[in-house]
């Protein structure tokens, strides 16, 4: 079967086509997934003077190319729409104005076209991106999954597919939020994370002892405002790093993220004896964050699985709305569409 | 009024305080740096409201919104206050847009709490709306102080 995904919940308009072969061999059900295109039109160069995604500016934009990115992922798939089974679209959670855009667009589409639409939620989609590697999460269960970007930091819990069960979360910034503000306060640029990360590549990340926040607690929830406000106040007090100075500072506060975000990470693989980890969210594209996580796994939990998206399904894409559409496609029908609703705090 | 905190657990009881002679209708800007408490005072608010969920910084989508459970330990709180409308207008050097980005909908409400992270972008709203209340946070000589 063929699914559209659909997905404006930030500042990335995307679209994909996603071919699903279910399979059923010796009762088991496994699923092979061929991603026929995915057109990602990003907005970051837009928003990259303002330091942040303007709401209005990003929804006025996705309204701009969300069609002519949908046509072009039919395109590129080489297909058309009476091939196309079902519509999935990302209903939150997200920014309120950039999710109306494509929920309104894939309501219509679903109409005219007469195909089921399927409301998917992003943070459930960006765990089910790894479906689309070889790697299947029904054979590795239960599975913990961490999915940290610019608005969430989560460890979610999977015993099943579909089922879902948030055992940690930051109390304050998103580990996304504390790479942009840090990149801030050090006037970098904007998105955050991939600036420092790439000043870190050439950078010592013991010079400076930074803290590690709620990483002894016997909990799996996160908090890095603390970490913003040290940087802050190292800042004022010792000015801005310069040259060497900021490729080491990038490094240590990239290694007190990914140090905070590993331990609990394994912490929580350990307690659910989860026999796979798997990462998701913009922030799973981080080098460091991929590389360190796995290092770890390997040395402390040898027997658990570690899967990780390509960095392309890392960040927010609609392949991964069209994979969540797959497995959420039997609670949907031709006339649900209707009843569809953006929900910009949506939880799993 | 001014009031010191030494740390986070007395910031949440001022928030909590605070949330106590809440009514409804109540639009709170809070002004002051990062770090200066903002976030920890608004959970102290939701607390007050009896809110149990997690409130975490808002920056990201711009606006959370948290329904208050109707039954409450303390009965004290304003009674009609239905929704806690937790704001941030970190990202939009024009407050503005954050009116546009969906916050309009819940201003003047009398079954809401608006509590707005870098209120000093949506200042003009003083002279447009009734029940607008300015908080400041400020760090002295490593304690926080909360202008009322």
């Amino acid at each position: 079967m063929l699914i559209l995904g659909i997905e404006t919940s930030c500042d990335e308009t995307a679209a994909a086509i996603l071919e699903a072969c279910p399979e059923r061999s010796r009762g088991v059900k496994k699923s092979s997934f061929k991603v026929r295109s995915s057109v990602v039109l990003s907005q970051i160069n837009i928003h990259c003077r303002f330091g942040g995604v303007v709401p209005e500016v990003a929804a006025r934009k996705h309204l701009e190319n969300v069609l002519p990115v949908v046509d072009q992922a039919l395109r590129e798939a080489k297909t058309n729409w009476p091939k196309i089974d079902a519509i999935a679209v990302t209903r939150g959670p997200g920014l309120i104005t950039s999710l109306m855009v494509g929920v309104q667009t894939a309501k219509t589409l679903s109409y005219i076209y007469n195909k089921p639409l399927i409301p998917i939620n992003h943070l459930e989609a960006h765990i089910l991106a790894n479906q689309l590697t070889n790697f299947d999460l029904n054979k590795n269960l239960p599975a913990i999954s961490l999915i940290v970007s610019g608005g969430h930091t989560e460890l979610i819990l999977i015993k099943k597919i579909g089922r879902y069960q948030i055992i940690g979360q930051t109390l304050d910034d998103a580990a996304g939020e504390c790479f942009d503000k840090v990149a801030k306060i050090l006037n970098i640029g904007y998105p955050g994370g991939p600036i420092i990360s790439q000043l870190a590549k050439n950078g010592h990340a013991a010079k400076y002892p930074l803290p590690r926040p709620m990483i002894d607690q016997p909990n799996f929830n996160f908090s890095f405002s603390g970490l913003k406000t040290s940087v802050l106040y190292f800042v004022q007090k010792n000015g801005r790093p310069e040259k060497k100075a900021l490729n080491d500072f990038c490094a240590s506060v990239e290694q007190s993220i990914v140090d905070v975000l590993a331990s609990k990470t394994i912490a929580a693989a350990k307690k659910f004896k989860a026999k796979s980890i798997t990462l998701g969210g913009g922030v799973a594209a981080n080098p460091k964050l991929r590389e360190q996580l796995g290092q770890r796994i390997k040395t402390v939990l040898p027997n658990t699985k570690y899967q990780i998206p390509n960095t392309e399904y890392c960040t927010d894409n609609a392949a991964m709305i069209a994979v969540a559409g797959y497995y959420n496609f039997k609670k949907t029908s031709k006339s649900s569409w209707a009843n569809v609703k953006i929900d910009p705090n949506l939880s799993l | 009024m001014q009031l010191t905190s030494h740390s986070e657990k007395e910031t949440i009881k001022l928030g909590q305080k605070l949330a106590r002679q809440f009514r409804g209708g109540e639009i709170i800007l809070l002004q002051g740096n990062l770090g200066s408490g903002k976030t920890i005072l608004t959970k102290g608010i939701a607390k007050g409201l009896g809110i149990g969920r997690i409130i975490n910084s808002p920056t990201f989508v711009l606006i959370k919104i948290y329904p208050v459970p109707k039954k409450r330990g303390n009965k004290k709180v304003g009674k009609q206050i239905k929704y806690l409308v937790h704001a941030d207008a970190y990202r939009l050097p024009q407050g503005e847009q954050l009116l546009d980005a969906g916050l309009k909908e819940y201003l003047g409400r009398q079954d809401t709490v608006v509590v707005v992270e870098w209120g000093e972008r949506l200042r003009f709203l003083t002279k447009k709306l009734t029940g607008v209340k300015s908080i400041r946070l400020k760090i002295k000589n490593n304690s926080h102080q909360i202008i009322i």
